[in-house]
């Protein structure tokens, strides 16, 4: 193999950074996404040979296995983009219309809070935060009574990236349903590590990233929006059909997507996707509640460190959020890196009501974040290095 | 003289959702470039016999797929083909 498609291998460094980007990806992953590049090429949609074609059914082959993902029948209601924050900005920019009034969570990512924040500043929307709890969880009695006439949207963080806790989805697109409000989940934390099923819940939109539990490459990610819904496309372009006329395709899924698809990213995202159905999604849920269980008994252990959000009874994601004594948490991670070759992510973690409900703003926290292919043996070895580290603080 | 019948669509998501359908049925077709001679909204189009093309466009309404047209082309030699747009609605 040459050094480089070599993974950024290092023996020493162990991961615990998976809520930005999952890594390692299984290896069909990279060989796909370097496949497509090499040997498939063609740009879908464009021109009739036969590479194009073989591209295009790469990415129609993924749009089913997202759409089997969240149990949906039609793949033409998955549309790709850029990222999660792409989109949840293609979502909430093409759904809400002028007077609407939006309900968000207090855990909401600035994926979410950005776009609600000019669209309110612009005076288009009007919107609410329901808060959380100091654990992460959405106050449903304040829900049920934020519903206002204009309320056309909720949204809803599905797993927070600061503390794991993981929103009950049942009970709150119940309510939004009763009142007729629309939902948009932001799955960036869920898709792939937990099972999301739009057609029995009627979610009407999913936003997910391919990077990070779905296994795939940056750049990949997407959107489910229900059949019946649709969208204000916030671009247009070529999407290689209907070029005499210049109006974009209304049919989904072009409708969404304009220019050429990330189709190396897609490729490698397919892989991500097989592995998770071949896996078992439950069988990686299961595993990685394991993993935040012993991982959050071990932390315990560890004296003058506070561990934010949800206990290993309550519903979580692999996610533990926590501080130590007055120390900068920056300061921490640095130290995690410097000295034992750990990675994780301090700070506010581009969510900062997070921080806000749990009393860490705006310090933040250091989270550490194992995925599927973290071992006991890594947490051990990360137990033990944060020991030492509270002994010499406490020194 | 041979005459080949073919489908198109309206954008190459259904196109490729047509073969994607068909592959699992024992129907001979072929995706291929649209034929000069036939205006398509997709550069892809569904070829096959125009014994099959009947069966072929009710499995894929059963799919609820978006069909633009349906055409016949004679084919001779190197001559432009003939193009009759068909009227599958019978
Ligand atoms: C909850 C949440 N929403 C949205 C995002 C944005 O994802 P992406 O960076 O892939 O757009 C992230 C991750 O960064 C996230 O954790």
């Amino acid at each position: 193999m040459s050094d480089i498609i070599e993974p950024c291998k290092n023996e020493l460094n162990l991961y615990f950074d998976n809520a930005a980007t999952s890594w390692p990806k299984p290896e069909t992953v990279y060989r796909a996404a370097e496949k497509q590049m090499r040997q498939v090429c063609g740009n879908p949609g464009r021109s009739g040979h036969t590479r194009t074609l073989e591209a295009d059914r790469l990415i129609y082959r993924t749009r089913e296995a997202v759409a089997k993902l969240f149990n949906v029948t039609d793949p033409a209601r998955i549309i790709f983009a850029l990222n999660a924050t792409d989109a949840l900005n293609i979502a909430l920019k093409g759904f809400l219309k002028k007077g609407d009034h939006v309900l968000y969570t207090a855990m909401e990512h600035n994926s979410v809070l950005r776009p609600l924040g000019r669209l309110q500043r612009e005076g288009l929307i009007t919107a609410t935060m329901i808060p959380c709890s100091i654990k992460g969880y959405p106050d449903l009695d304040f829900l049920e009574d934020a519903y206002h006439c204009e309320t056309s949207l909720l949204v809803i963080n599905h797993a927070s990236n600061v503390t794991g806790s993981i929103a009950p989805l049942e009970e709150m697109l119940k309510s939004a349903k009763e009142r007729n409000v629309s939902v948009l989940i932001d799955a960036a934390q869920t898709a792939g590590s937990q099972m999301i099923n739009a057609a029995a819940l009627e979610i009407d939109m999913i936003a997910f990233t391919g990077h990070k539990s779905l296994l795939g490459p940056t750049g990949t990610g997407g959107l489910y929006v229900r059949p019946g819904l649709e969208l204000t496309p916030l671009r247009e372009g070529g999407t290689g059909s209907q070029s005499e006329i210049d109006r974009h395709p209304e049919s989904m899924p072009e409708r969404l997507e304009a220019g050429t698809l990330n189709n190396s990213g897609l490729a490698g995202l397919l892989e991500g996707l097989k592995f998770i159905e071949e896996t078992g999604i439950d069988k990686i849920r299961d595993h990685e509640q394991k993993i935040r269980a012993y991982l959050y008994e071990q932390l315990q252990e560890v004296p003058a460190l506070k561990i934010y959000g949800p206990d290993s009874s309550e519903p979580a994601s692999t996610v533990i959020s926590f501080t130590i004594n007055n120390v900068d948490s920056g300061e921490i991670g640095y130290i995690l890196e410097s000295s034992y070759g750990i990675l994780c992510r301090t700070g506010l973690h581009c969510a900062p009501l997070a921080h806000k409900a749990i009393n860490t703003f705006p310090e933040g926290t250091v989270r550490l974040s194992p995925g599927y292919f973290t071992t006991i043996a890594d947490i051990d070895y990360l137990v033990d290095a944060l020991k030492d580290i509270t002994a010499h603080v406490a020194e | 003289m041979a005459y080949s019948c073919y489908i198109t669509f309206p954008t190459t998501f259904y196109a490729i959702r047509a073969e994607s359908i068909l592959k699992q049925e024992s129907t001979a077709f072929k995706m291929v470039p649209v034929p000069r001679t036939i205006s398509s909204s997709c550069g892809t189009a569904l070829r096959c016999s125009c014994d099959e093309i009947g069966k072929i466009k009710y499995t894929l309404l059963q799919n609820e797929l978006e069909l633009e047209g349906f055409y016949r082309l004679k084919e001779e030699g190197l001559k432009t083909p003939t193009v009759e747009e068909l009227d599958l609605n019978e």
